[in-house]
């Protein structure tokens, strides 16, 4: 039987689908008597989830100037 | 001594004209700001690398041919320009990092609690107050972290890639995206987390 501990360090290999057989079942076993460890599971995908989903963020506009400023140095075309 | 870090070169090409300051600040600004932003952890030192990989952008896409391979090119452009850019700033300093699964856990069981989070769909993707605390939990992490996680979790980059471009073997990627993630979910949890049952 699998520690609550050694569950969750299996996390990663768990949900890439990279645990072995012998293991997943270990913590399979382990999930379906452990509603602690159930939580973790699912909030560590939404954790997962959130940080997938996060859009990008512009730069601020002066960077434009500065980045023309720039190509006028190195006598890039703009 | 370490290697001085290669530049990928982008693959010969035969059309497209220089791009301008406003294509490539429009086009690949948003791009670039947000991933050296995340890895670095502060706004100037992202403005800094963001002007330095777009005038590479400006540069080098005409000579690009596959537009498949650019996105590969500009991230590993970027990274490397994050990476050199946090060398120049300060050298990183090797400290030993304890561990977080250390302190969740007592003999082998959750020291805490474990509750679910009550959070719906579209909490996780249109909320900005979500997206604000992720933020927030993801400049918190310790370098160490932080740029396995902002390859993986934001920019989606297979392990594989991301050891190849941080030099690192893939346990380790592996080792460090898991203790990313779960202090990013330590520090989701207080907000998200449902009331306890009377």
């Amino acid at each position: 039987m699998l520690t609550c501990r050694q569950l969750v360090e299996l996390l990663v290999d768990f949900l890439d689908g990279e645990l072995p057989d012998e293991r997943r079942r270990l913590l399979e076993a382990h999930l379906a008597l452990c509603q602690p460890c159930w939580a973790y599971l699912e909030t560590y995908k939404v954790t997962i989830r959130m940080t997938r989903r996060l859009p990008d963020v512009p730069p601020p506009p002066e960077l434009l100037e500065k980045l023309k400023a720039a190509m006028r140095d190195e006598g890039l075309a703009g | 001594m370490e290697e001085p870090r290669k530049e990928p070169q982008p693959a010969p090409s035969r059309h497209s004209a220089p791009a301008t300051a406003e294509e490539a600040f429009h086009e690949y600004g948003p791009r670039v700001y947000s991933l050296a932003r995340r890895m670095l952890g502060s706004d100037a030192d992202a403005e800094d690398v963001t002007q330095d990989v777009l005038l590479q952008v400006i540069r080098k896409l005409p000579t690009f041919r596959g537009e498949a391979a650019f996105p590969t090119w500009l991230h590993r452009v970027t990274v490397n320009a994050a990476l050199s850019h946090r060398e120049k700033r300060a050298r990183r300093q090797q400290r030993e990092i304890h561990d977080p699964i250390d302190r969740l856990f007592e003999n082998g069981s959750h020291q805490h609690p474990v509750r679910g989070w009550s959070v719906g769909p579209l909490d996780e993707a249109l909320n900005h107050e979500t997206h604000r605390l992720v933020e927030e939990a993801i400049a918190d992490l310790p370098e160490h972290y932080r740029d396995v996680f902002v390859l993986a979790d934001v920019e989606g980059l297979p392990n594989a890639e991301i050891a190849a471009m941080l030099g690192d073997s893939v346990s380790a990627v592996k080792n460090r995206l898991h203790r990313a993630r779960v202090l990013v979910r330590h520090a989701l949890a207080p907000h998200f987390e449902e009331a306890p049952a009377c």
